[in-house]
């Protein structure tokens, strides 16, 4: 008997660890990488927490100097001293020569595009040079045989910049992801008061204490029971998903969706608040010569009404997360948004949109906890 | 005229609450049930506006038969038969005005009241049924804002609302103190004496007695006494209530 314990001990706590082991293995689980692919993404990361909000309008200025080619084909440039100015370390070169072009008092940090404006009026882009933090910047550049002046028009070398003008203002992803954000609140709102409209008549037809103990009551108490337990089991992941392919990705798949997880989830906390309120008045009520519709509508209603204004509440917050993750599969609003930034690599954006989500998530939290403490 | 004959009420789970009770009121009774708890006495009163449905028997009301009636046939019975209970049972989250009004539902249109729309008149109705009970002031405070001798008074106007001939009244003051009971009682007594019949439950023998006109006496579901309080002897209270039961009084103080 007690070798079979034994036995029997044994053997549990084997197959307890072989799953530990499966399980390890094929979930790939590799804590080292956690810290060994830290370098890979560390730009990546740095995108998402430094997200792209706001951007100056750039104008573009350019500094400009006569640069005879070959000397003595035209009269050199008068350099300026002060101000911003480029200074090439000759004056003047024949094709093929590599001069050094020196910027000064520009704006720091800066690009530079150093181009050649040519005899004929196009330009030629020649170097991409960055300016330091006072605004100087040095470049080598490579006087090209087509730089050759012609019926005595000298050649230019031009330095451009993008100057910043005006204030900050939010930029594209910003506006993007505002925008985004909506859809998905108002996708949530959608779907919750639609949800809310379903689920409160339904929540009636499967409370016990309203449909009573007859047959009819009876069946239609478990129909409605049966069909909300089935409708709980799909996930909204799943659904979206089903819809997306059904009337198209976007946001009204994605309310689709959740409308139904929230008439399921609803139908089930409305009607277990139905069942938990006093009978005492239904009795009273009932006794009055009131129909079954004035019961509910007097005595039930009053009762369950702080109940469903919080769940409610509860449930426009949960479907806000919903509906965020929703986008992922096709649901529209933020998630898509999110979901494509990363496809296309801009995590900047992407830091934007996911820094907007826990905004928004940490919003409705709060406000539906204040609501809630008002209502109960 | 109410006549109840051999009713019997089994529930579901098999427990007997009444086992083939007949008698008859007469308009214009104050007719008290007394019993030790268990005895049927809820059962008894809800089975008279079929808030339960009996088992065997029947209940007639002015020749109307309340056990046979159709669910239509038997809102309109309601309409006229009043109900007061022990826990008052008012929408505590309501106004007093809303719980007054719906004791009108048997009246009104459907459509209308849904809608929260109730007449000048039922208004009226209702102000004037809580200024008989002495808290018009409350109308549109809270239900449960009141206390407990006050919310009965809104119950009792809930019925005035009905134009009841019938009251039925389960433990009226079983919730309350010595001294609301009795004012309780009066509302009741004084409405009785405008022509409205009583069945009320009771369980303080010296309320049965300055209350009562008639007395009926349940035990274990079973009709054992009969008569005028002043009946109620020593011997027949000891078979009422059990050997070793002690008459205890609402009150000890009497009223002047
Ligand atoms: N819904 C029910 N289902 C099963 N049994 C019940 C039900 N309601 C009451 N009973 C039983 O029927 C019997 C009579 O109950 P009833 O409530 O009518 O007595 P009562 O005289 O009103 O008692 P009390 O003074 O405690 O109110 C009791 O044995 C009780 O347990
Ligand atoms: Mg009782």
């Amino acid at each position: 008997m007690n070798l079979r314990r034994w036995f029997v001990t044994g053997f549990f706590t084997l197959l307890v660890i072989v799953a530990y082991v499966v399980g390890y293995q094929v979930t790939e689980i590799d804590p080292v990488k956690l810290f060994s692919s830290l370098g890979n993404s560390q730009k990546i990361l740095n995108d998402l927490i430094h997200p792209d909000l706001f951007t100056r309008a750039t104008q573009d200025t350019t500094l400009d100097v006569v640069f005879p080619v070959p000397c003595g084909s035209a009269q050199p440039a008068q350099l300026p001293n002060s101000g911003p100015r480029i200074v090439p370390n000759v004056e003047c070169a024949n094709p093929g020569d590599v001069i050094t072009v020196k910027g000064f008092d520009m704006a720091p940090n800066n690009d530079v595009k150093i181009l050649w404006l040519l005899p004929s009026g196009n330009a030629l882009f020649s170097e991409l040079a960055r300016t330091d933090a006072s605004g100087n910047f040095t470049a080598q550049v490579e006087v090209r045989p087509i730089t050759v002046a012609t019926q005595g028009i000298p050649t230019h070398l031009q330095a451009e910049t993008p100057v910043p003008v005006g204030g900050w203002v939010p930029s594209q992803a910003l506006i993007d992801v505002i925008n985004n954000i909506m859809v998905t609140i108002f996708m949530a709102l959608l779907a919750t008061t639609a949800g809310t409209i379903i689920a409160a008549p339904i929540s009636f037809l499967a409370a016990r204490n309203i449909m009573g103990r007859g047959w009819m009551g009876t069946t239609v108490y478990t129909v409605v029971r049966a069909i909300l337990n089935i409708t709980r089991s799909y996930d909204s992941l799943v659904l979206a998903t089903v819809f997306a392919l059904w009337v198209g990705f976007g946001a009204f798949a994605g309310v689709l969706a959740l409308t139904i997880v929230t008439v399921a989830s609803l139908g089930k906390l409305f009607s277990e608040a139905v069942e938990s309120i006093d009978a005492g008045p239904i009795e009273a009520v009932a006794a009055t010569g009131a129909n079954p519709v004035e019961v509910v509508r007097f005595a039930v209603v009053p009762q369950v009404i702080p109940d469903f204004i919080s769940f409610i509440i509860y449930h426009w917050d949960i479907n806000v997360r919903i509906s965020t993750i929703l986008g992922f599969v096709g649901g529209g609003g933020i998630g898509f948004y999110l979901s494509q930034r990363i496809n296309v690599l801009e995590y900047q954006k992407a830091g934007t949109a996911i820094w907007a989500i826990v905004l928004v998530v940490w919003a409705m939290d709060f406000l539906s906890a204040e609501v809630r403490k008002r209502y109960t | 005229m109410l006549k109840v004959e051999h009713l019997t009420k089994v529930y579901p789970n098999g427990t007997v609450a009444l086992k083939d009770v007949s008698f008859t009121v007469n308009d214009g009774e104050f007719l008290v049930i007394i019993g030790l708890s268990g005895s049927g006495k809820s059962t008894l009163l809800r089975c008279i506006n079929r808030l339960i449905d009996p088992t065997e028997g029947r209940i007639l009301l002015d020749d109307a038969d309340v056990t046979k009636a159709s669910s239509g046939d038997l809102r309109q019975l309601r309409r006229h038969i009043g109900m007061v209970f022990q826990q008052f049972n008012l929408v505590k989250r309501s106004s007093v005005m809303t719980n007054v009004l719906s004791g009108r539902l048997g009246y009104v249109n459907p459509f209308l009241s849904l809608a929260g729309i109730w007449s000048r008149a039922d208004r009226d109705r209702a102000l004037k049924a809580l200024d008989r009970v002495g808290i018009k002031d409350k109308a549109y405070e809270r239900a449960d804002a009141l206390s407990g001798g006050q919310q009965q008074r809104v119950g009792i106007a809930r019925t005035l609302m009905q134009e009841p001939r019938l009251i039925l009244a389960d433990e009226p003051v079983a919730s309350l103190d010595p001294v609301l009971s009795h004012s309780i009682l009066q509302y009741l007594e004084q409405l009785n004496k405008e022509g409205i019949t009583v069945l009320c439950s009771l369980h303080f023998l010296d309320l049965v007695h300055r209350y009562a006109t008639r007395v009926i006496a349940l035990k274990d579901g079973v009709k054992v006494f009969e008569g005028l309080p002043k009946e109620i002897n020593r011997a027949k209270f000891k078979e009422i209530y059990g050997e070793e039961a002690q008459e205890v009084r609402a009150t000890t103080v009497e009223e002047g």
